[in-house]
């Protein structure tokens, strides 16, 4: 029996404190501190989680004794931190979409990986029941080729004119539709298809926030040929909550997945996936499995279980640094094309 | 002793695990208060005479319209859920989790009862959460007052959230207050039974009215369905009363044989939510039927 792992989360918002409740759960691991600037958040966490809890991770990175970090802070603080955390010689779980700088993503993947750290980025699509399995079908060829999808998301989380308050009113600190939301349809994309040689066509729009996108659209294009679009919005007050769907055709078939499920149309059945001609419908309630505690979602649970497997057998992670990294390009390069759409649609 | 058989609302509000579709189509068809209790008429048609509300955006009018009717309707019994946690992520993603905090305390105005009371806590930084966490559960619970309440439940994404931590006093207090305060049971919404069993063993609370998922495919039943048979097995009623949710998984289990799995288990009480007189009429008969032999 291993010694616990003694983890240190900095930042405790409510991804935070999600993370906390969940890995404390965990039979290996103890969580020993925390580090949040709010003394409202500090002095409820102290009480009733029985933590240490600093002001500043400085702090909580001094008083040491730690073997790993979860890292829930606004992401334009986490190049400065997890540089820190990495001269500390310490595994890091980070919140997507991880830093603001693709340079900076993959300097620090190289950092820690040339350690030996164990990295991770909260990418939690690709540890969700319908897009795992979705993933494993394409990697095994069911589709055959593959060669159009469309990923979407839509929520309701910004359906008011917006005051400008708070850490996401700001690209600099990482607010807004495209970091928070269109990360995930893009990390999703390139953990299903790796990631898009070309980025084309995209727009930024403003809704209803004062600096920042509600919506964002692109189209990604590959040398093999394929091809996909990428639409996500959260400022449609038609969803009670997030709602997240791709669709992939491929020259053998096509697949539909959600939240709810899995929608397979097949040509001809696939007898190797017990996949019938025509229709095939797998709902979530078949695909799920239960996990050990169950708080948000099962993806939440099997993200921070595998960090926890990752260091004790020091392995890769299923999102790594380096990962977060490819995503981090390919919203840079939304933001170019757009920058370049803008100034032909003035011209 | 809780009733068998309680009347839910997931079916009002647009919620459906297995379909965004039919979630939109119920949520336009029940826009119409009318048709809310066009169903909630079949309901107590059928028999069923408990109700569980959770304290949504439509729950206020919803129970003045109970309050109004009260006596034209049968008695009722209430069994309602707090918070709405859409509320709350909401707030939280607008403002981040002080400022939601703020915001949820001084939502009536500064110059209300618990906006002073907030704003001097906020001021000297020393304010005491059992009695924020007091305060929040009254201000929900304005919504179902002059009803007849029996059981208050926690919602699952704060019981869990708190299980977690693995401390009593929240437990403890909440469970409290509402005996006190309501002179009703505590009840803890739950995706993970057995755990929250154990813990509430430990710490010695009890008489207490767990809900969570229990169906016969042993979806959102964490760790697993062979656990939580064996805690309900073992579970005597005078201590905890077991109320199951999600019996049908979203519609993945048909009910006749979903409800035989549920009627040979030691639970006290099923929640459902459903929409035609027809689904029902069936579903108390499914319950009532084979359930009464505990």
């Amino acid at each position: 029996m291993n010694a616990p792992l003694k983890i240190g989360i900095i930042g405790s918002g409510r991804m935070g404190i999600t993370h906390h409740s969940i890995i404390n759960t965990h039979p290996d691991v103890r969580v020993v501190a925390t580090a949040d600037p709010s003394m409202v958040i500090n002095k409820l966490l102290a009480k009733y989680a029985g933590v240490r809890t600093h002001r500043t991770y400085e702090a909580l990175l001094r008083e040491g004794g730690l073997d790993a970090v979860l890292l829930c802070t606004p992401p334009a603080a986490n190049h400065a931190i997890l540089t820190a955390v990495r001269q500390h010689g310490l595994h890091a779980f980070v919140e997507k979409p991880f830093v603001l700088s693709a340079t900076q993503g993959r300097e620090l993947a190289a950092s820690f990986s040339g350690a030996g750290l164990v990295n991770q980025v909260g990418y939690v699509n690709r540890f969700n029941d319908v897009f795992f399995q979705l993933r494993t079908l394409v990697s095994e060829g069911v589709f055959g080729r593959v060669h159009q999808f469309r990923s979407e998301m839509y929520s309701p989380t910004i359906v008011r004119q917006q005051k400008g308050e708070g850490w996401r009113a700001s690209h600099a600190n990482g607010g807004g539709a495209i970091y928070e939301m269109a990360s995930h349809a893009i990390d999703l994309i390139n953990f299903l298809f790796g990631k898009p040689d070309l980025v084309k066509g995209s727009s930024l729009t403003r809704v209803f926030s004062e600096n920042v996108e509600d919506i964002v659209t692109s189209t990604f294009l590959y040398k093999t040929g394929l091809s996909g679009l990428l639409y996500t919005n959260w400022s449609d007050a038609s969803y009670r909550k997030p709602a997240n769907r791709i669709e992939v055709y491929g020259e053998r078939g096509k697949a539909i997945a959600d939240q709810h499920g899995l929608k397979i149309h097949l040509p001809e059945a696939n007898e190797a996936h017990g996949l019938a001609a025509g229709w095939n419908q797998r709902s979530i309630t078949d695909l799920s499995t239960p996990v050990p505690f169950y708080l948000r979602g099962n993806e939440f649970t099997r993200q921070l279980y595998d960090f926890v497997d990752a260091i004790r057998m020091n392995r890769n992670t299923r999102c790594t640094f380096s990962d977060a990294a490819a995503t981090l390009e390919i919203v840079e390069a939304i933001f170019a094309d757009w920058q370049n759409n803008k100034s032909e649609l003035v011209a | 002793m809780i009733d068998r058989v309680v009347f839910g609302d997931n079916q009002f509000f647009g919620i459906n695990h297995m379909s965004q579709d039919k979630a939109s189509e119920q949520a336009k068809r029940f826009a119409d208060l009318d048709r809310i209790f066009e169903v909630y008429g079949y309901a107590f048609e059928a028999g069923i005479r408990a109700v569980m509300l959770n304290s949504n955006d439509r729950a206020l009018a919803i129970c003045d319209r109970f309050r109004a009717m009260k006596s034209q309707l049968p008695p009722i019994a209430w069994y309602p859920s707090i918070p709405y946690p859409h509320k709350y992520a909401g707030l939280v993603a607008e403002k981040g989790m002080v400022g939601a905090l703020q915001g949820l305390l001084f939502a009536d105005g500064a110059g209300s009862a618990l906006g002073k009371i907030a704003q001097g806590a906020m001021a000297t930084l020393s304010f005491d959460a059992v009695r924020l966490m007091r305060m929040l559960v009254d201000q929900e619970m304005t919504i179902f007052r002059g009803l007849d309440v029996r059981v208050v439940f926690l919602q699952n994404i704060i019981v869990d959230l708190m299980l977690g931590f693995e401390t009593p006093a929240p437990f403890i207090e909440y469970c409290s207050h509402i005996r006190k305060r309501y002179g009703a049971k505590p009840g803890l919404i739950t995706q993970n039974l057995p755990l929250l069993h154990r813990r509430l063993v430990e710490w010695g609370i009890k008489d207490v009215v767990i809900c969570s998922s229990i169906n016969k495919i042993g979806y959102l039943m964490s760790p697993d369905r062979a656990s939580y048979e064996a805690v309900i097995a073992q579970n005597h009623p005078a201590d905890y009363q077991f109320m199951a949710m999600s019996t049908l998984a979203s519609g993945a289990i048909p009910p006749t044989e979903a409800y035989a799995y549920i009627n040979q288990l030691n639970i006290q009480s099923i929640v459902f939510g459903a929409s035609s007189r027809a689904n029902i009429e069936k579903t108390v008969a499914s319950i009532t039927g084979g359930g009464e032999a505990q």
